[in-house]
Formats: C-alpha cells, sequence, structure tokens
C-alpha cells in the first residue's frame, strides 16, 4: 500500500526519469504517478519493486527539497542499492508512459492496439528471390 | 467449444496428457482411426476475440498476466519453475493449443545431418529414425496447421509444394535479405504456420497486426485450438480441461492404467486408459514421470535408463539487434516469421564449434517494449531518454540465432524439494549451464549477426551475448533410441520399459538441431499416432 506522501515522492521521481520532452510535461507531471500505483497493485513483483525504490529515496519532503541534480543522484544511489527492483520498476514506469495517447501522437505513432484494425499486407514480391535462386542446393546429406 | 458427452467411468483406448501442439496432432490423428480419445489438459480454452492484441494496454499486459514466462503470468493453471540454477528461463503457455497459444510459429525443419549427429560429427547421438522418415508426416502437418512458404531453399532439400504463398517479407525483410545477398550468404523466406491467405476452418489471413505472441485475434496464427482440436473432437475426442494430471497410475506389472487428476473444483479423480500418452511437453512430461514413482518404477516411470529429465536441450539465443538511420515501422507485421538464413547451419571445424545456427530476423514492436529494452539494452532513464528512444523505436530490427545446443546430461529437470504449484504437487527444477560449444557459437553469431546488419545499413548494434527469457524450445528430457540404457522411448515413442505408455512431445528429441522445433515435434506426434493405428490393435476396445 502506497500512501500519500509517497505519491509526492512518485510523482518528483518520475519527472526526473522521464523528463519534460516538446510540449509534454515530465512524467509526473502528466499524472501517471496514480497509474503507476494502480498497474504496481495488480502483480505483487512490481509492487515490491515500487515499494524498494520509493524506500531507497530519501523522505518526501526532503527528496522535493533537492535540485534536480540532487534528485538525480539519489535515483542513482537507489538504482546501484537496488538494481533488480529499480530495473523493474522502470519498465512499469516506462509501460505506463507509453501507453499514453499524448505520448504515441509526440512520437507520431497511431497508437492503436495491434487488433482489431491491423495493417495492410504488403503484396508478396517474388523478384527478391532472384540471387539465391542461383544458388545450387547445399543442405549436408546424411 | 464443448465436448460431447461421455462417460468418464469408461475405460478410453487412449489418455493424452496435455492439449498442446503434440497433444493436440495425436487425438486427430487416433481419433480418426476410430480410437477412444480423452485428453486431460490442466489449463483452458481461449478466446481469440479477447486476446490481449485487441486492449489498449497490451503492452502491460505482455509484462505481467500474459507474460510468455509462467512464472510471470503465474495462472492458476500454470505451475512455477525453479530456475536459480539455470542461465535460461523456461517459457511456455499452458491450455488448450499449449504453447502455440503464444508461438511466433515460425516453422522450418530439422536437416537430414541433424539426426546424424553423431556419424558426421562424433558428438552426441544418433536419432532412431532419418529425416526421410518423417517427412511424409512433415508434409502432413504443414497443411493441417496451415504453412506459408515457398520451395526450393538451396539449404534444405527439396519439400512439397506449400499451402500458401510466403508471407510478404517487408520493406525491412527486402533490406536485411539485400545484406546476406551482397555478403553472398543463404536466406530465404520463413516458412511460417501463419495464414498468407485465407485458410482451414474459420481463420481469416494475417492482418499484419505485428505482436504474435499473445494469442492471434484474426486466428491467421495456427495454434492447436483451430487447428486439430476441432477435428479431434468432431471425431468423438472428449477433451477434459481445467484438469491437472498428479500421477500415471500402473498396474501390478507396472503398465499404464491411467491417470489420477484433480479436476477444476480440485477433486481427485482417477480415469482409466488402455494407453497414456505423455504431450506435456519437454518439462511437463518428465516432471509428471518423476511423480510418478511407484513400487514398480521406483525412479519414477519408464526411468530404468535413469535419464527421465536428463539431457534437457533449449535453443541458445543471443539478440543482434540493428538501429537503422531511416524509419522501418517495425510494428508492421509478424515479429519473427520474415527470412532465415542458414549460411552457418553445418560444422565448420574452422570455427571452433561444432554444428551451427539459424539466423532468424525479427521485428521491434510498440515503444513501452523498445523503452524496456531490446537486446537486454533498457533505453536509459532522465535527459537522454527521449533521445535514445526515438532513436531505437522505428528503426530497430533483430537478427537472432537458433543455435544447435547438444545434449549433456547435468542439464536437467528434476523435482523441486520445496516449490509446490497451485495444487500442491512439486514444481519442476531446471538446472542448465551454458556449454563451451555454445557459448562459442553464439559468439560467432553476434560477430557474424553484426555483420550483416552493418552491411544492411544499422547505425547502432544493440547485443546480447545471451538472453534469459528464451527458453521457447523445451526438448531431450526422455530422448528416443534403440538402446534401452541409453533412452527412454523407441523409434516409435513407445516407452522401453511400459509398452502402452507414448511420449510424443519435445522430450523425445535427441539432438536439438538448429531451428525451431515445433513441425518436427508434430510430426514425431503423427508418427507415433500412426504407428499406434497400424501396430497396436491390442490398444482398441
Ligand atoms: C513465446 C513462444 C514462442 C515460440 N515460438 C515458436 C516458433 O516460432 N516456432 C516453433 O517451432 N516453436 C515455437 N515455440 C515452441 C512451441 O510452442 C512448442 O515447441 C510447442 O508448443 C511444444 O508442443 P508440446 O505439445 O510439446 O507442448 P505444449 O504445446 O507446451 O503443450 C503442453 C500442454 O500440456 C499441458 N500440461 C502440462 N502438464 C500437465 C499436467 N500435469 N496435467 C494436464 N496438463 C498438463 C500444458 O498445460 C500444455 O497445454 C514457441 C514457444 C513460446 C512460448
Ligand atoms: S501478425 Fe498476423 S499472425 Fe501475428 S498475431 Fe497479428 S494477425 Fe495474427
Amino acid at each position: 500500500m502506497v500512501i500519500k506522501p509517497d505519491t509526492y515522492l512518485l510523482t518528483a521521481a518520475l519527472n526526473r526519469v522521464i523528463p519534460p520532452v516538446g510540449d509534454l510535461p515530465g512524467a509526473g507531471g502528466m499524472e501517471l504517478a496514480e497509474e503507476v500505483i494502480k498497474r504496481s497493485a495488480t502483480d505483487f513483483r512490481f509492487q515490491d519493486a515500487l515499494t524498494r525504490v520509493l524506500g531507497a529515496l530519501p523522505s518526501p519532503n526532503d527528496f522535493l527539497a533537492l535540485d534536480d541534480d540532487g534528485q538525480d543522484d539519489a535515483l542513482r544511489t537507489a538504482e546501484s542499492s537496488h538494481a533488480d527492483a529499480f530495473g523493474l520498476w522502470l519498465d512499469v514506469v516506462y509501460t505506463v508512459y507509453y501507453m499514453h495517447p499524448e505520448v504515441h501522437q509526440r512520437l507520431d505513432w497511431h497508437g492503436r492496439s495491434p487488433q482489431p484494425e491491423g495493417n495492410v499486407m504488403p503484396p508478396w514480391d517474388e523478384s527478391v528471390l532472384g540471387l539465391i535462386r542461383k544458388r545450387d542446393p547445399f543442405w549436408r546429406k546424411a | 467449444m464443448t465436448t460431447a458427452e461421455h462417460n468418464p467411468g469408461r475405460t478410453a483406448d487412449v489418455l493424452i496428457v496435455g492439449a498442446g501442439a503434440s497433444g493436440a496432432a495425436v487425438a486427430a490423428s487416433l481419433s480418426e482411426a476410430g480410437f477412444d480419445v480423452v485428453c486431460i489438459e490442466q489449463g483452458h480454452w481461449q478466446d481469440s476475440f479477447k486476446y490481449p492484441t485487441a486492449d489498449s494496454d497490451f503492452e502491460f499486459k505482455a509484462m505481467s498476466s500474459w507474460s510468455i514466462n509462467p512464472n510471470k503470468r503465474r495462472l492458476p493453471e500454470d505451475y512455477p519453475v525453479n530456475v536459480e540454477d539455470s542461465a535460461v528461463d523456461p517459457v511456455m503457455f499452458n491450455g488448450v493449443g499449449g504453447s502455440t497459444i503464444m508461438w511466433v510459429a515460425h516453422t522450418p525443419r530439422l536437416h537430414p545431418s541433424d539426426f546424424r549427429v553423431k556419424s558426421q560429427d562424433g558428438v552426441a547421438d544418433d536419432w532412431p529414425i532419418s529425416y526421410e522418415d518423417l517427412e511424409p508426416w512433415y508434409d502432413l502437418n504443414d497443411h493441417v496447421m496451415g504453412c506459408s512458404g515457398i520451395s526450393g531453399d538451396p539449404a534444405n532439400p527439396p519439400r512439397s509444394e506449400r499451402p500458401m504463398p510466403p508471407i510478404p517479407i517487408g520493406r525491412d525483410g527486402e533490406m536485411i535479405a539485400g545484406a546476406f545477398d551482397r555478403l553472398g550468404w543463404h536466406w530465404w523466406p520463413s516458412d511460417a504456420y501463419i495464414n498468407s491467405t485465407r485458410y482451414g476452418q474459420g481463420r481469416d489471413a494475417c492482418n499484419f497486426c505485428g505482436h504474435n505472441m499473445m494469442g492471434c485475434y484474426q486466428r491467421a496464427k495456427a495454434s492447436t485450438d483451430l487447428t486439430y482440436w476441432p477435428r479431434a473432437i468432431d471425431q468423438g475426442a472428449e477433451l477434459v480441461t481445467g484438469a491437472r494430471v498428479r500421477e500415471i497410475t500402473t498396474d501390478s506389472v507396472g503398465r499404464a492404467t491411467g491417470v489420477n487428476y484433480l479436476d477444476a473444483e480440485g477433486n481427485d479423480r482417477h480415469r482409466t486408459a488402455r494407453s497414456v500418452v505423455m504431450a506435456a511437453n519437454g518439462i511437463g512430461t518428465p516432471r509428471l514421470m518423476l511423480l510418478s514413482d511407484s513400487k514398480n518404477h521406483p525412479a519414477g516411470l519408464s526411468n530404468s535408463s535413469g535419464l527421465v529429465g536428463k539431457n534437457l536441450m533449449f535453443h541458445m539465443f543471443g539478440g543482434t539487434f540493428g538501429v537503422f538511420p531511416e524509419h522501418m515501422d517495425p510494428w508492421v507485421g509478424p515479429v519473427a516469421n520474415i527470412i532465415l538464413s542458414q549460411e552457418f547451419y553445418e560444422t565448420d571445424p574452422d570455427r571452433g564449434f561444432l554444428r551451427g545456427y539459424t539466423f532468424q530476423m525479427s521485428r521491434g514492436q510498440g515503444p513501452g517494449s523498445i523503452a524496456r529494452g531490446v537486446a537486454g539494452h533498457r533505453v536509459p532513464w532522465g535527459e537522454n531518454h527521449h533521445a535514445v528512444l526515438e532513436r531505437r523505436f522505428r528503426n530497430t530490427l533483430g537478427l537472432g540465432p537458433i543455435g544447435d545446443d547438444l545434449p549433456e546430461e547435468h542439464n536437467s529437470v528434476t523435482l523441486d524439494e520445496r516449490l509446490t504449484d497451485s495444487s500442491g504437487l512439486p514444481a519442476p527444477k531446471i538446472t542448465y549451464r551454458v556449454s563451451d560449444n555454445s557459448r562459442a557459437l553464439l559468439d560467432h553469431a553476434i560477430t557474424q549477426g553484426t555483420k550483416v546488419l552493418k552491411e544492411a545499413g544499422a547505425t547502432e548494434i544493440l547485443v546480447n551475448p545471451q538472453s534469459r527469457e528464451t527458453g521457447w524450445h523445451l526438448m531431450g528430457t526422455a530422448r528416443m533410441g534403440d538402446d534401452p540404457e541409453r533412452s527412454v522411448v523407441d523409434k516409435n515413442g513407445q516407452s522401453h520399459d511400459i509398452d502402452n505408455l507414448f511420449i510424443v512431445d519435445g522430450s523425445v528429441f535427441v539432438t536439438g538441431g538448429a531451428v525451431n522445433p515445433t513441425p518436427t515435434i508434430q510430426a514425431i506426434a503423427l508418427r507415433t499416432a500412426d504407428y499406434i493405428t497400424n501396430n497396436r490393435g491390442d490398444l482398441k476396445a
């Protein structure tokens, strides 16, 4: 269970992990902390990673009092002391961020789920085999 | 889909454990031949319209409830696998269709030389069957599953006309193929059990959605719930789902009599049968055989050779990905059914390792999976994050080797002493080390793969020396052979120790070859089924 002050801490951390770009604020500014917390709660591995990472950072007030470089240093310290948990936490954060429609728009990606629309199958062009078809069989007889 | 009303108190002719790639093929073949068939499967039917590829959070599901790794998915029908002593994590799906629900459906065949490794290269063992012995069943399986491809590949013996034209290789495939051409190296469009046109009952053509490993919404990818099972059920086979076999039962002389299983409500049940066919895959089958020890079979079922669970083979896999300067839109099209190269398939003593590998091209996917890491290279957090992501997303293509992984007895499946599944049964423990031969093979593949990707124009190469979550191919743990002291089953898949017990999954592989194994697994299963039909009339009521 993540308590409210940790939401502030997570929001600030997210802004350093995925900083602002173009018109978009950082991941924290996009209010993704709640979504990260919600998704983490669906799987104990993610929940555990989130708890460990937040636990390895300074208290919310101390973290917020740091400047950008100080916050990055604190994150790096947590990363080196809790490498596996930090990596898994990043996976969740990245996945949540890259599910966001505004992020898709910025990447100029359709952002649709693969189905049901799919994509168009291009035609099969046999001419690509021109060169390789000239090669003699070379499989090893047994 | 429901199965016909059956009397659970009857003695079936054949009881199959596992409804995946091999179990389904046997069920269809034997029910067609008039055998009374029942199959017990721990998982459930899937509804293709509910596959997560139609959900906006599909990238999150790929790392949780739809992970290919049962240790991450952790559904009640999955069993956990202890991988503490393994360099590779086995991956699989447990349900009707088995791992074909999640597979990529890249479907090359073993080469003739793969069946003669000992004679030709002086290592491992020869198979008791040859490529020619299996060929008719390869062809049959290609037709039932539905194979897209084109014959004429110079790296392989001639093969019958493919039922469908190849899956178009796309602009990205042409780019990599062009690089192989310029290097003078072999490549060929992949055989794929993916519909390039409508084929089979209710199965559409692939719509290039780009994500094979979470089930196919289009039903274009062949999974045995769509191919063999409807036939088997029409022919009267019974399929019991949500039922976990915990033991093969035997009589006073040690012959198989049926199974004990836990039904969907957790009740202990028994089914009797005149014969038992194991199709629970290269981990599930040895696990169950070890769980079935008894007075007559103190070391586990059919284990007089001591080889049940030994010689586990995966295919060693390492990633080589190229980042290209132009957009490739790699989320369009099947993820790894594009082209293959078998330039380095056979042994060349100058290379410093025996046997060889197939290169399989792959595409990148959505931004979440790219950010989480291509070839194990997670996009860094912080100031560089966006620049690196943008460089890799849309622009990344891979070339991975499926490398021959020679059998070694210490690579094994045993029963874990502490870990249990949701039914309280001991979980399998995997012990697996990467051999020096496999390491040298992978290093060679990484060097050559880098050459190809650079020739194709890649400006950045991302390498993973050996990927962990790539135990897709589970082989060798109840190998076939002529010598009962050196093998578990004979060339027909019949146990040396128990004449009414058969094994038809990847456990029976003697060596792994350097291609994805499933067409071979299914061809072996169909061949065993024909053996039973033609020679074991005694198993029919
Ligand atoms: C992500 C992924 C990608 C792959 N890609 C390819 C590919 O491109 N090409 C290729 O050739 N192969 C591929 N494979 C491998 C392929 O899926 C397997 O080789 C094939 O499915 C194995 O068939 P099988 O019948 O041995 O076992 P499975 O298909 O795994 O079926 C075994 C079944 O047995 C059931 N079972 C196990 N234990 C019990 C029990 N105690 N009681 C009841 N039921 C039980 C399981 O639930 C399961 O449904 C891939 C696999 C994965 C996971
Ligand atoms: S790429 Fe084709 S075969 Fe693969 S899941 Fe999509 S529609 Fe199915």
